[in-house]
């Protein structure tokens, strides 16, 4: 029986690997070639992107760089508010009371209290809570750092909350007992502050407004409407980028604001810089490897000319030559992004062992994500494939007969 | 009468205005026939011709195989004239692969591949397992044995010619072509060489297509001489037919 197979791609692919490693010095002089372009690029990109995520970091870990301060008190409304939290970029929004009445006297007992701390309405996704901490419901609020310390307590212990009013030529105090149910790190707020639910500040805003509150002890006179306008807001963008976006709309909404833009600003510059500089680098490399692979395949295939021209005798298909070609390539490629990496991997250690010296130990001064080194392979990969492709169209233009004569 | 195993009728290729003609070819199984003619007049284009690895300006019949083989008595002969016209580069390919075996002029070893290697490559192509009752014999004649494992650049060029020759066979094709397979050796082992291609010729009862222009070794193993000619009628050309 005469066979009618024809021949498979994983014999095509096992003799392209053979063929380079029987010419393993100049495939290794390809690979190095490779090598060369792959792990500098790897380094100064980690390096770019180590930089700029450490300066972005920093920022992050401070909510206030998040922050869109309002200025002044303004009338806002239930539609304002909607309005505000549908734009793109809000990360936390949350009514806020004239500035006067976002005061109260905190006290543990008469040797440790503290004065006029700052009340400041919370909720879920509040950045000054941090992944930590549970936002502040009903009678269990959180202390910033420096009025925990003040007061010498820490979470579960009671204090008391209390507001004065003037009514009628009358002082009055009116008080609440509270739950501390956790307090804020150092970072996070550096004055003494509570933080509670939008619903005991309202309540001590309708008190010095001498409505009658029972949450603060004073039940008599006129009860409180349902509060629909606020003064003022708490704003922060979800991202360092959104800050100035929504910066601008509260502008338009004739609301002044106060950022911290400059120093998002100067860590988007130093990554624009950094981002321009590894750009250039980046192409004047890719373009001499081109250079160079283009001239190294397109020898290496004039090279074995006759190899190719008698794989097409024996009846390898015009088509499985050029694969021939590529897959080669594609080896080679393959070879040189692992060693590229390996360098990598060493080079960064060095600068994040000797240059991250003086960081936090989770701090990191050279790295790459998974994402970042799969589209450098995938970019290698494809330069590589158009550099062969470009031999392959010249292999499969190459005559079986070249291969019968000696020319 | 058996039908012939390669028949081919009125074939030309132009090479500019030199034309190179074939009136009429027909080889039997075992049969071994050699092109000779003085260097340059077409000796081995006709052989790439026939090897279909050229595309002829005119030819009106190339068959091969008579495919009376117990699983399709009924078959006919491959039509290969048409493939040729229609120029299918791919379906030609795969004949080259399966039905031919060529010894190139310096034996057109893979250096990369060992002497084992290089002669199973054909049978791997094809699927078929690396090693064959009659691989295994033409090894131990043409005495390979001690040559399988190294690489072609290792050996002499008859050692080359030799596992040539080995790997040509190896896939059993139907028609063996060979360009001047002793141009390299020495007489004596060119004489080896041919008497081994018609003794193997016949026992594989393929078709053998050889060029030589050594004409005392051929008339020596009494082999059917295709000889070219000038062409009297057209001015500038060779015509190949069978010498008297």
């Amino acid at each position: 029986m005469r066979p009618e197979a024809r021949p498979g791609w994983g014999l095509l692919a096992g003799l392209a690997t053979r063929d380079l490693w029987h010419d393993r010095k100049v495939s290794l002089c390809i690979v190095a070639s490779l090598v060369a372009v792959i792990a500098p690029l790897l380094l100064l990109f980690g390096l770019k992107h180590g930089v700029v995520s450490q300066l972005r970091g920093e920022l992050l870990d401070d909510p206030r760089n998040l922050e869109i301060r309002l200025l002044g008190n303004h009338d806002l409304d239930r539609a304002w508010f909607a309005r505000l939290a549908a734009q793109p970029g809000v990360g936390f929004v949350m009514p806020l009371t004239r500035s006067l009445n976002a005061q109260a006297d905190l006290a543990l007992d008469s040797q440790r209290f503290v004065a006029g701390a700052e009340v400041i309405p919370s909720g879920p996704g509040d950045p000054l809570l941090g992944a930590r901490l549970a936002p502040p419901q009903g009678d269990s609020v959180l202390l910033s750092a420096s009025a925990a310390r003040k007061l010498e307590v820490s979470g579960g212990e009671r204090i008391r909350l209390l507001v004065l009013r003037k009514l009628d030529g009358n002082s009055e105090r009116g008080q609440r007992e509270v739950t501390v149910a956790g307090v804020l790190p150092e970072t996070a707020f550096p004055r003494p502050a509570l933080l509670v639910s939008l619903d005991l500040l309202v309540a001590m805003e309708d008190f010095r407004d001498g409505f009658a509150v029972p949450a603060l002890g004073f039940a008599s006179g006129r009860p409180a409407l349902p509060r629909e306008r606020y003064a003022r807001a708490r704003v922060y963008a979800g991202s360092l980028d959104a800050v100035a976006p929504l910066a601008g709309w509260l502008e338009g909404e004739r609301i002044e604001t106060s950022t911290r833009l400059r120093e998002i600003e100067s860590v988007k510059a130093v990554d624009r810089v950094l981002g321009l500089i590894f750009a250039v680098i980046a192409w004047t490399a890719a373009i001499g490897c081109i250079a160079s692979l283009a001239g190294a395949f397109l020898a290496n295939i004039d090279r074995k000319r006759k190899d190719l021209a008698l794989l097409r005798l024996l009846g390898f298909r015009r088509a499985a030559v050029g694969v021939y070609v590529m897959v080669q390539a594609a080896l080679l490629t393959c070879l040189a992004f692992g060693l590229g990496y390996a360098a990598y991997l060493a080079g960064s250690t060095v600068f994040n062992r000797v240059l991250g010296a003086n960081l936090a130990a989770d701090a990191f001064v050279c790295r790459l994500e998974n994402l970042h080194i799969l589209l450098a392979f995938a970019s290698a990969l494809l330069i590589a494939s158009l550099v062969a492709a470009l031999g392959g169209y010249r292999a499969i233009h190459i005559q079986p007969a070249e291969s019968l004569r000696d020319l | 009468m058996t039908p012939p195993m390669l028949h081919i009728e009125n074939l030309a290729i132009h090479r500019g205005t030199y034309r190179i003609l074939l009136p009429s070819l027909s080889l039997a199984r075992g049969e071994v026939a050699a092109i000779t003619g003085a260097s340059g007049c077409g000796k081995s284009t006709l052989l790439e011709m026939i090897g279909l690895i050229l595309r002829p300006e005119r030819l009106d019949r190339y068959e091969l195989g008579d495919e009376a083989d117990a699983a399709t008595p009924d078959a006919a002969p491959l039509d290969i004239a048409a493939l040729l016209r229609e120029d299918r580069q791919a379906r030609l390919a795969d004949l080259r692969a399966q039905r031919l075996g060529f010894v190139p002029q310096s034996g057109g070893l893979l250096p990369f591949l060992d002497v084992r290697r290089n002669i199973a490559l054909p049978r791997r192509m094809l699927g078929l397992p690396a090693s064959g009752e009659r691989v295994e014999e033409a090894i131990e004649q043409l005495g390979l044995q001690p040559l399988l494992h190294k690489k072609p650049a290792q050996l002499s060029i008859g050692e080359r010619q030799r596992a040539s020759f080995v790997r040509a066979i190896a896939h059993e094709p139907d028609l063996l072509l060979a360009d001047e397979p002793t141009a390299a050796l020495d007489p004596l082992q060119a004489r080896r060489l041919f008497e081994l291609i018609v003794e193997t010729t016949q026992r594989l009862r393929i078709a053998t297509l050889l060029v030589s222009h050594d004409w005392g070794l051929l008339r020596a193993c009494a082999i059917r001489r295709l000889v070219g000619v000038p062409d009297a009628e057209n001015n500038g050309g060779t015509v190949f037919r069978d010498a008297p």
